[in-house]
């Protein structure tokens, strides 16, 4: 199935790309989808612990199951303000 | 989710932020105080000159999540309209990069209401600022959104592995 990904601030420039079409498999994990980015972009991995994921729009735990177009963002600490 | 009521103003903009205009707009007839808490651009960070900031925004998401405080501030306090604005973009050195007006009855709630809009928002609204300098740029260090399940304290972890 596949989920679109989102990417803000300074990984989004790690990224080199603000979203991204991924195939993942039925019942994914978010946690297992930071590692599918995380293989094509090895340079993500090293920010995985400052990061939190959302699953449409609310903030979602790591373990949270993906479903199909689901939108996930990994979203750096916040400077809004 | 719970929503801001139909009369409440929550936007993201990428012009310039008129407070006058939204000071006006929240002012009612029932209110005997109104508070504007005006975040503006700062010239420097711990003593580095800035020259200009870039705000960029997960909007879809900053929106709602913007909508669920002004929601809760309802909840909380006992006030009448509030704006909440937030701009986007390259700001520089003295304009406003966030907005928030609050009215009510009586100036305690104003307050405490406006504090507590803007020490959220910086906590939970997934918005990023970049700070330009002379010799360079960097994000700002910034706040780990509390995950669900966690209390809505601010966390402060690595943020920045380089």
């Amino acid at each position: 199935m596949r989920v679109k990904v989102l990417f803000f601030g300074r990984l989004r420039e790690v990224a080199g790309k603000s979203e991204e079409m991924i195939d993942v498999p039925q019942g994914a994990l978010i946690e297992q989808l930071f590692k599918l980015c995380a293989a094509r972009k090895p340079e993500l991995t090293a920010f995985r612990p400052s990061l939190v994921a959302s699953r449409n729009l609310e903030f979602a735990s790591w373990n949270t199951a993906l479903h199909p177009d689901d939108e996930v963002a990994f979203l750096p600490p916040v400077s809004g303000g | 989710m719970t929503t801001a009521t139909k009369l409440d103003v929550v936007q993201l903009v990428r012009q310039p932020i008129s407070v006058s205009r939204l000071v006006r707009y929240v002012r009612a007839s029932t209110d005997g105080a109104v508070i504007a808490f005006d975040g503006c651009v700062r010239d420097n960070s711990n003593g580095r000159r800035t020259l200009y900031l870039e705000y960029e925004a997960y909007e879809s998401m900053a929106l709602a999540k913007m909508r669920e405080i002004v929601a809760d501030m309802h909840k909380k306090f006992e006030i009448g309209r509030v704006a909440m604005v937030h701009r986007l973009g390259r700001l520089d050195i003295g304009e406003a990069s966030v907005m928030i007006v609050v009215g009510a009855p009586h100036r305690a709630a104003a307050f405490d209401a406006g504090r507590y809009a803007i020490d959220t928002l910086k906590k939970t609204v997934p918005i990023w600022k970049k700070e330009f300098f002379e010799d360079g740029a960097v994000w700002s260090e910034g706040e780990q959104p509390p995950m669900p399940g966690e209390t809505a304290v601010s966390v402060k972890r690595a943020s920045n592995p380089r």
